[in-house]
């Protein structure tokens, strides 16, 4: 392993997940940030896809500890999930190969050891290589898909012994504990995790050992293995969905609520800001912006280190951009919220006090909007990872060299087109996508329901029931 | 004509219980009840107490989280629980007729209102055409909106408050109901409209031969309408009598106690006050809304909602400012405090004109001067700690010392408004509204202010727990000399407390004077109107 290299977004991703950490710090002591994120992982659909998430975000951060690489690829960088993946990423073949296949999708001419010139399927050099007749694979795939089950099984055992010892004490006895869980009747959602989790184990012990031996997603155009393609996308996409996000939040909050409170001038001039960046297309602004970037980039092409680094530095771009033209809508529910709180009659206590108006943003506007700014962030992620998908076929997306979702689904056009079609890449990628899109749409539902107070004050609040004095 | 005659509505063992079976919380218990055709019972009790929820249980429609836990309810022998949804359907607009509190949220703003009466008769009368426009016209004309015919073409939002709840009544009785429930019908209205709308309810309920389910908070109204009265505390019914029973000799300790709460319009002693140079001296203020129009949001036109209004408060003295909604009491409390921009006029607190001084300058002259608002629910922060929100004061002033010593005032003042300092570590909405209330009193208190504007404070809080906070107020006032200016518009609570009393009028002062004088010799004629509406308990 070699030095270790910070690329721009890896910056972006582990501060974003020290913002996540520090908020966890902040809502654990605070009960009016706890009770919602509690309301969430009540229900059993966000608890499951919470698991989901957090299955693809580990993968994204795995991917985004850069090093530079020893040996053969001197100068290349190699990120701990291309460690992990070792075998799939050098197990390259020479072009299309279908899932589980031990023979090239295409046939080549090749020259006998008799001297005659034969068309055939040659063998792949690594996909089930290893067996001396292509007629054996059913069974030893057999033999390692049980293999592969098994270690499943011992993965999901750490996972569902930790449940069942939290819940031991209130079933009695782990026995009566693990019967709870197997019928729902525990107090967290501890069965669709664990069965979700069941899932991610068996998955995982199939692919590793399974995939060194055989291309389970088959390989693309040039080879490479389709499975550790899609895995690597994984951080594509979750960078572009979050960080998006992120970078526009400032704008957003900012503008915003400086809008709703001094109105006036500030709100004039923030309107017509956003009225005018909302009115031109999203995508020409992308287009444009993508162009100016890739000119910029050949212009000073000595700047940048690698390959890597530029592409890197592209999907920054992608994400400042996107950001530029979705903060609008943010800001818009910013701006009302915030005019509706100005009036509020806090708001006019903290005045009559005689607090600033800096300190009266800060302490009652902001912690009175951030729910606002929590549903909007789960609930755009899933469409900013479809975005990105988009434009990258329409080729204003990420950078070709890296691996996206919306890269294989771009080559995937050509390849559908082929006869034989090629389908797999496209089959993957869709099926990545569709499930991280799922667990996040899943999981932003349970957060609006838990943080949307209109939502949240119907039930017994609306009788009059939720008075109760304290002692 | 000697059997025994079934009443109207009979509610037997009725039970309502929210959230899980195995431990519910019950909040109608075994209650009993009986309404007779002609006959009006009015349900009264504070607020949580059970009294809507049994009225909406007897049209079976509790909120979703709300459910039946056991219990008869019988209309006319029949029993409505037993019944189809699809029967009650028949039952519900037809049999009984539903009048809500706020007539601005149960009409609905997109329908006109002769065709929102029109569904209910075309639904159990089977009207149409003509017939049943004229029979809505007609309606209309029955609860007293002038040029009916006119109006029913109207919209929710062409009509006044008073209107609506007219045009509500009209939807109620449209399917010519045997049973009225009027949930509170008054309550969101000035006590003018209310004695109108009380009369036209029991103008109504004598020309059909209707029972009657009245629910009230408020016990003069109670008396106005009742045929008999039931008090309801916690869900469980604690008296039921004929009115004049009742009101001459309460049986139940709770009743009692309820009365002894009412603050009571008559004379009394009040300590004079030092008449030296005034704390407060307010000259012609007045507070423009602009009203705005067109792309650019020019200033067309401007509402004068305070207009030129003149008064003064002596130290330790309180002057309680009265009126209906809408005549500009609120703004007026704002405007002192340069809450809200001022058109013109002085306020002068200790000599110095407010209106005049520069914002930096108002910040530090703001902790003299502070506020109470109605709904001590919307007052606080509901993210902030009970500790944070008494201590802000402290914090925007730059006073009180270390954030120890600042701890040590919150404790101290929480025990001034009788709350314990541990409730410095709890949210708001973990109080109760009278406990709430003491908080922003505690909050106002942490400046060391000379005045506090009290906006309705005591508006939205039971009777019972009123009278707690005016004796709350009336001792802080004794033990750190605070004026009070009390806005209200509750004349009993003007007589409880205040030394001075205001009329105010369309954005005018009509009256000034002590309260003795004002209350009970009234010069203007508005002030006259007022107190007649005014609905007397004997």
């Amino acid at each position: 392993m070699g030095e270790f290299v910070v690329l721009a977004t890896d910056a972006c991703l582990f501060a974003l997940l020290g913002v996540g950490l520090v908020y966890w710090a902040i809502a654990r002591r605070h009960e009016h940030l706890r009770a919602p994120w509690r309301e969430v992982w009540a229900r059993p659909a966000a608890a499951g896809a919470a698991v989901v998430l957090a299955a693809f975000v580990a993968i994204a951060l795995a991917d985004s500890l850069h090093f530079e690489a020893r040996g053969e690829e001197e100068g290349d960088l190699v990120s701990l999930l291309d460690l992990a993946l070792a075998p799939l990423r050098e197990h390259t073949e020479t072009s299309y190969s279908a899932p589980f296949a031990t023979q090239a999708y295409a046939r080549e001419t090749r020259r006998t050891a008799e001297g005659q010139v034969r068309r055939e399927y040659p063998r792949l050099a690594y996909g089930g290589a290893h067996l001396a007749e292509p007629a054996q694979r059913a069974t030893d795939l057999a033999r390692r898909a049980s293999a592969g089950v098994m270690l499943g099984l011992a993965i999901f055992a750490l996972p569902l012994l930790v449940a069942a010892g939290r819940e031991r004490r209130r079933h009695g006895g782990l026995a009566a504990a693990l019967l709870a869980i197997a019928r729902g009747r525990t107090r967290g959602p501890w069965r669709s995790v664990l069965g979700v989790t069941a899932v991610l184990a068996l998955l995982v012990g199939l692919s590793a050992a399974i995939a060194p031996y055989y291309h389970v997603l088959g390989t693309d155009k040039v080879g490479t293995d389709v499975l550790y393609q899609a895995l690597k996308s994984v951080r594509t996409g979750i960078l572009i969905g979050s960080l998006t996000t992120l970078l526009s939040l400032p704008f957003a909050l900012a503008l915003g609520v400086a809008a709703g409170y001094f109105r006036g001038p500030v709100d004039d001039a923030v309107q017509y800001l956003y009225t005018t960046l909302s009115s031109i297309p999203g995508v020409l602004l992308i287009a444009a912006a993508a162009l100016l970037l890739d000119v910029h980039m050949s212009r000073h092409a000595e700047a940048f280190d690698s390959l890597a680094a530029r592409a890197d530095l592209r999907l920054l771009a992608l994400c400042g951009i996107l950001g530029l033209t979705s903060w609008t809508s943010l800001c818009r529910l910013l701006r009302a919220e915030a005019l509706k709180l100005r009036e509020i009659e806090y708001v006019a206590a903290a005045q009559a006090l005689g607090a600033r108006a800096p300190a009266i943003i800060r302490r009652h506007l902001l912690p009175n909007v951030m729910h606002i700014v929590m549903i909007t962030t789960v609930l755009d992620f899933s469409s900013l990872v479809l975005a990105e998908a988009a434009l990258t076929y329409i080729d204003i997306g990420v950078d070709p060299s890296m691996e996206s979702w919306g890269n294989m689904i771009n080559a995937a056009r050509l390849e559908l087109a082929r006869e034989p079609a090629v389908w797999w890449s496209l089959v993957a990628a869709l099926g990545f996508m569709f499930t991280l899109v799922l667990a996040a749409n899943l999981f932003a539902d349970a957060v609006r329901d838990a943080f949307d107070p209109r939502l949240r004050r119907l039930g017994v609040d609306a009788a009059g029931l939720a008075e109760s004095p304290v002692r | 004509m000697n059997a025994p005659a079934v009443p109207l509505l009979e509610i037997e063992g009725l039970r309502v219980e929210f959230g899980a079976p195995e431990a519910p919380l019950v909040a109608v218990d075994d209650l009993h009840l009986r309404i007779e055709r002609g006959e009006t019972l009015v349900l009264v009790g504070e607020s949580g107490s059970g009294k809507s929820l049994t009225a909406l249980a007897v049209t079976r429609l509790l909120p979703a989280a709300a459910r039946i836990g056991g219990g008869r309810v019988r209309l006319d022998g029949e029993d409505l629980f037993a019944l189809p949804a699809a029967a009650m359907t028949a039952v519900r607009g037809r049999r009984i007729g539903f009048v809500f509190q706020e007539p601005q949220v149960a009409l609905n703003p997109v329908m006109r209102i002769g065709d929102q009466i029109g569904e209910v008769m075309q639904r159990h009368l089977d009207l149409r055409g003509a017939a049943l426009r004229a029979r809505v016209v007609e309606a209309l004309r029955a609860v007293g909106i002038p040029e009916p015919e006119r109006r029913a073409r109207e919209y929710p939002h062409q009509y006044s408050g008073g209107m609506k709840q007219r045009a509500m009544i009209a939807i109620a009785l449209a399917g010519e109901p045997d049973l009225l429930i009027a949930d509170e019908p008054t309550t969101a209205l000035d006590v003018t409209l209310q004695a109108q709308i009380l009369e036209l309810l029991q103008a109504e309920q004598r020309r059909r031969g209707m029972g009657m389910l009245f629910i009230t908070h408020d016990f003069g109204v109670a008396w106005q309408v009742a045929d008999r009265v039931a008090v309801l505390k916690a869900g469980r019914l604690v008296e039921s009598a004929p009115r004049e029973v009742f009101y001459r000799a309460p049986r139940h300790a709770y009743s009692k106690a309820l009365f002894a709460a009412l603050p009571r319009l008559e004379r009394r002693a009040r300590p004079a006050v030092s008449a030296a140079s005034p704390l407060l001296e307010v000259r012609d203020l007045s507070v423009e809304f602009p009203i705005r129009k067109g792309v650019f949001r020019r200033i067309v036109d401007r509402v004068r909602a305070v207009d030129g209004v003149s008064l003064s408060i002596a130290e330790g003295e309180t002057l309680a400012v009265v009126g209906e909604s809408g005549s500009g009491k609120t703004t007026m409390g704002r405007g002192i405090l340069r809450l809200l921009p001022l058109a013109g006029g002085s306020v002068r607190f200790r000599g110095e004109d407010l209106a005049r001084l520069s914002e930096s300058a108002l910040r530090r002259r703001r902790r003299h001067l502070q506020i109470v608002f109605q709904d001590s629910y919307a007052a606080m922060n509901p993210r902030m700690l009970v500790g944070d929100i008494v201590a802000e004061g402290m914090v925007a002033q730059g006073i009180g010392g270390s954030r120890a010593g600042r701890a040590a005032r919150v404790a101290e003042l929480l025990a001034q408004v009788g709350l314990a300092p541990e409730h410095a570590a709890r949210y708001p909405h973990e109080f109760s509204g009278g406990q709430r209330q003491r908080i922003c009193i505690a909050r106002a208190l942490a400046v060391d202010p000379k005045l506090i504007v009290c906006d309705e404070p005591t508006s939205a809080l039971d009777v019972s727990v009123q009278a707690q906070i005016l004796d709350l107020l009336r001792y802080l006032q004794q033990r750190l000399g605070l004026s009070f200016l009390f806005i209200t518009h509750n004349l009993g609570v003007v007589a409880e407390l205040a030394h001075r009393v205001a009329v105010m009028h369309r954005g005018r002062i009509v009256e000034q004077g002590p309260v003795d004088e004002v209350l009970f010799a009234p010069a203007h004629e508005y002030t006259r109107q007022l107190l007649a509406a005014v609905p007397k308990i004997p």
